[in-house]
């Protein structure tokens, strides 16, 4: 199978992830509980991959890295609680479900936002619509730092400096970028929530949430954290705050493990890689007959390595199936994006999506390409189209 | 008498204090807190040597981590 769904999670995993997360269950007792060895043990791998997280990510205070189920939970806690009655909130207009359905639930009480437009390869335009988008009630801007559909990323620099020459809080959504775009919390974000399994090549079910010094969003969940039991009020101490009930010791110990494989290949060296397997496919798809791209050719500068694309008279699952019986792993429909379809106009078929990772070989993305050409030659008449 | 145990509220503020006091050259280790009375409820402590115990104490509080109170643990 040629896997290129590397976007809704990496695969393979590197063999030292899969080693990790083995070991993690052959030796472990539950960290932060107990005094005996194996539960100190345990504690001891969770606290070393907080503090691998904390250097990957330039943080000074590894107890601010939080570990999460993933980039979407992360978020909820973020927006949740941080936000009150009578905020406003702008976001992109190519946010994913994972920002969106948390601000439809908080619209119920009376929370506002605004979808700034973004122009692809036009930073200034970008800055200029969130700008246009503040108004006095505005608290926070949210985005992603680049769309997990089109691969557009975001000016989040300069959008982090806006909202805080506004006095608002920035929320970064790094779940496509994280592993593979430079970020680092001394740019002076507020909350950055990463996926695990992505970028960062651990399992799945695991994430990160990272908080700045004195932004404590209010918590989701209450329980057990192992410490200062008998208050029934929820610690203040982080990492305890936001980490109830026994954590997923095995998924964490692979997400150290894949943090450790990105930092010893070299976040760049992995990034170029897959830049240059996105341009080839591109290059080869770009201006043939029945084939569909939205956007500019990917470079570094603008993109994350992204491709979506359709062909001409196929809905986006059909083609998707088509590549499937040959053999190629790609996703299809809206990528829990609608807002970013609607964007581009490809609310009704989605897109077709493909996603390289450090493991994809250029023999694969020119298999790909060519199945991709014999698809689209075999396509549906004109009449039959969507 | 026995040694200084310097209780912090969670483990990784016990691991984080660990770090500090062996970069300053003094051994912690680490175990569970025997809270009584006001302190009592589940926690960490950091058991260093006797004449190491107001510097880890100054040295833990400057760094930011809590110190939530001090005991004795066992005997020399």
């Amino acid at each position: 199978m040629i896997y290129l769904d590397n976007s809704a999670t990496t695969f393979p995993k590197p063999q030292t992830v899969r080693n990790a997360v083995s070991a993690a269950m052959a030796a472990s007792a539950n960290p932060g509980r107990s005094g005996h060895p194996l539960s100190l043990a345990a504690a001891r791998k969770i606290y070393s991959v907080r503090q691998t997280a904390a250097e990957f990510f330039g943080m000074e205070n590894e107890a601010r890295v939080l570990f999460v189920r993933n980039c979407t939970e992360g978020l909820n806690i973020a927006l949740k609680g941080l936000l009150h009655r009578g905020d406003h909130v702008v976001v992109s207009s190519l946010e994913h479900n994972a920002v969106m359905r948390p601000l439809e639930k908080l619209s119920g009480i009376g929370v506002k936002y605004t979808k700034a437009r973004i122009f692809a390869g036009d930073d200034d335009s970008t800055i200029d619509s969130f700008r246009r988008a503040i108004n006095k009630d505005t608290r926070m801007i949210v985005c992603t730092h680049a769309s997990n559909v089109w691969g557009i990323r975001l000016p989040v620099e300069r959008l982090c400096a806006l909202a805080h020459t506004y006095g608002l809080l920035f929320v970064l959504d790094a779940a496509q970028s994280a592993g593979v775009l430079p970020l680092s919390m001394a740019d002076g974000y507020d909350v950055v929530c990463c996926a695990g399994h992505k970028g960062l090549y651990g399992p799945m079910g695991t994430g990160l949430m990272l908080l700045s010094e004195g932004v404590d969003p209010d918590t989701l969940t209450e329980g057990g954290t192992g410490s200062n039991s008998f208050s029934l009020v929820q610690p203040e101490d982080l990492p305890d705050r936001y980490e109830s009930g026994t954590p997923d010791l095995s998924g964490i110990a692979g997400l150290g493990a894949g943090i450790g494989f990105v930092m010893g290949k070299g976040r760049e060296k992995i990034s170029s890689h897959e830049f240059s397997l996105i341009t080839r496919l591109y290059d080869r798809l770009n201006g043939k007959r029945g084939v569909v791209l939205y956007t500019d050719r990917p470079s570094e500068e603008y993109s994350v390595p992204v491709l979506s694309f359709n062909i001409e008279g196929m809905h986006s699952e059909e083609a998707a199936a088509a590549l499937g019986r040959n053999g190629i792993a790609v996703r299809a429909g809206l990528h829990c994006a609608p807002c970013a379809h609607e964007f581009m106009k490809t609310e009704e078929i989605g897109a077709v999506r493909i996603s390289p990772s450090v493991f994809t070989a250029r023999s694969e993305i020119d298999r790909t390409a060519q199945a991709v050409i014999e698809l689209a030659d075999q396509r549906k008449p004109k009449s039959l189209r969507l | 008498m026995g040694k200084p145990a310097i209780m912090v509220s969670s483990v990784t503020n016990a691991l984080r204090g660990q770090k500090l006091l062996a970069s300053h050259g003094i051994r912690a280790e680490i175990q569970r807190s025997v809270g009584k009375g006001e302190r009592k409820g589940c926690g960490y402590s950091l058991i260093v040597a006797p004449d190491k115990s107001d510097t880890a104490v100054g040295l833990l509080i400057k760094s930011g981590i809590k110190v939530v109170g001090q005991t004795e643990r066992g005997s020399i």
